[in-house]
């Protein structure tokens, strides 16, 4: 898997991508909002917001076995969401709590993956900034979204040359505990990088402060 | 000393460092280089090229070992990105940058003066655009916007990028890589460039273009390299470090042909040399 799947359409040129970012900020927040807080007993209006979205992302000329794949992606985590909470309020009624939640989460995921399939990483972060998000959080989202890159490709190479050394299967568990070893060094090898970035900053005048180029 | 009758812009005195838990990676260090001078630094892997050069911008914090260091006060030693220093003046060890002795209060300053060229381009290549990443510098300096952009499009042309601003850092070749960072470094306009392995994983044609865009840099420079072709095409003085100390420091073409001190520290004679066909001529 390469990183570039988060965002890969986004430097495309539809009508989508030539939206004004805010307007394109506001309209997925206001389709999360109303996924998140429409009752469920509406749920033609649900219908009506998946097929709005789905009609969005074909504008955007996103191909729907990307997003079902993408959504594929954390579907286990909705899924563990959605049956663990409503339990608590008794098995009667945790069926159609969990369709909520899941449905809710699906939604809010489509609206997120449109905005940011259909907006350049840096043009998306100018525009949140415009819109009020602090300057700290932009710099933290901006190293993310730049060593996801880096830190990716470090993972295929160690994945590469511990493959290369790999002569035949040696079971499961002797495989999941060198993916958790390969993880390890993966964390480690972050950290140095790290303060090698740290020093990077610091080499050219960096004080604490973010400036950036209006 | 051929340094001796210009006014340096870098002084190293009796400088030793200790990494936490490790063997010394820099003895007694003790060096001179003038304005406009182009100082090769060479000696095998571990010879404390790179811990050397670090110093240079205060980026290592010198513990100096057991002898009684000198206590600075805890806001001296906090610099302002935030790590802390400690002192560099102790067992009167000093570093000075154009007279200016590196401590945490001339750190702004010395950064300003002494630019720093990092061995991977992927740990200096910290904005997502290579405007963003050109402009961090200028920006940290305080210069307003149209200053900052006029200066992003002159070193990016400086460094045969030009108009490449929009581009994200993760899309460029490893070559086009370096160069954004020497960009960077350029839009400080300063006075001397540490570089660390300018030449290292660039095929031959990205590394002729990179010692060629370096030749024009009028700044003095200090060249840690393995690439000893290199340092004899830019540099007119060699000093070879190995174990932490500093085993030699001549004339670049004098120091480079010494078969004998070669061998001993895990270089050799360049080639260019050995079968006296001299690229160019030493110090030009």
């Amino acid at each position: 898997m390469s990183p570039e799947f988060l965002d890969r359409f986004s430097r495309g040129n539809t009508i989508c991508h030539r939206l004004p970012v805010r307007l394109k900020i506001v309209l997925t927040l206001a389709a999360i909002l109303a996924a998140a807080l429409i009752p469920i007993s509406a749920w033609p209006v649900h219908g009506c917001l998946a097929c709005v979205l789905f009609a969005a992302h074909s504008v955007a000329e996103i191909p729907v076995a990307y997003l079902v794949r993408r959504v594929g992606f954390v579907m286990p985590l909705v899924c563990g969401l959605a049956f663990a909470v409503p339990l608590g309020d008794g098995l009667a009624n945790a069926l159609p709590a969990a369709a909520a939640i899941a449905v809710r989460s699906v939604l809010s995921l489509l609206a997120g993956l449109w905005l940011v399939n259909v907006t350049p990483f840096d043009r998306l972060l100018a525009g949140l900034q415009r819109c009020g998000m602090p300057r700290g959080i932009a710099a933290m989202l901006a190293f993310m979204y730049r060593y996801t890159f880096v830190v990716f490709d470090e993972l295929a190479k160690m994945r590469a040359a511990r493959r290369a050394r790999t002569f035949s299967s040696r079971g499961a568990w002797r495989e999941w505990s060198a993916a958790a070893q390969l993880l390890g060094r993966l964390l480690i090898r972050s950290l140095d990088r790290a303060e090698r970035i740290h020093s990077a900053m610091c080499a050219r005048g960096w004080d604490g402060r973010i400036r950036a180029l209006e | 000393m051929p340094s001796s009758s210009l006014a340096p812009i870098l002084r190293v005195d009796r400088l030793s460092y200790c990494y936490p838990g490790s063997h010394p990676a820099l003895r007694d260090v003790s060096f001179e280089l003038g304005l406009n001078e182009s100082i090769g630094l060479v000696g095998p892997n571990g010879a404390g090229k790179t811990t050397l050069l670090l110093h240079l911008n205060g980026l290592l914090p010198g513990e100096l070992g057991a002898a009684a260091p000198r206590r600075q006060s805890a806001a001296d030693r906090r610099d302002s990105g935030g790590s802390v220093i400690t002192s560099d003046v102790a067992r009167g060890a000093t570093i000075e940058v154009l007279g200016m002795p590196v401590t945490a209060a001339t750190l702004p300053e010395v950064r300003r003066v002494v630019g720093f060229l990092f061995q991977n381009p992927d740990d200096q290549l910290f904005c997502s655009t290579v405007l963003d990443d050109v402009a961090f510098g200028p920006l940290n300096l305080g210069f307003p916007a149209d200053e900052v952009r006029r200066r992003v499009a002159n070193c990016l042309a400086a460094v045969g990028l030009a108009g490449l601003e929009g581009r994200g850092t993760h899309e460029l070749s490893f070559g086009e890589r370096r160069r954004v960072c020497l960009a960077g470094v350029l839009a400080c306009e300063p006075s001397l460039l540490a570089l660390d392995e300018p030449s290292s994983n660039l095929d031959p044609r990205a590394r002729r273009g990179f010692i060629e865009v370096l030749r024009q840099c009028p700044a003095a420079k200090i060249i840690a390299s393995h690439d000893l072709e290199l340092v004899l095409e830019l540099c007119t003085r060699v000093v070879v470090l190995d174990q932490g100390r500093l085993q030699a420091d001549g004339n670049a073409h004098d120091v480079l042909s010494d078969d004998n001190l070669m061998q001993s520290h895990g270089l050799e004679v360049p080639l260019s040399i050995r079968y006296g066909q001299r690229l160019a001529e030493p110090g030009k």
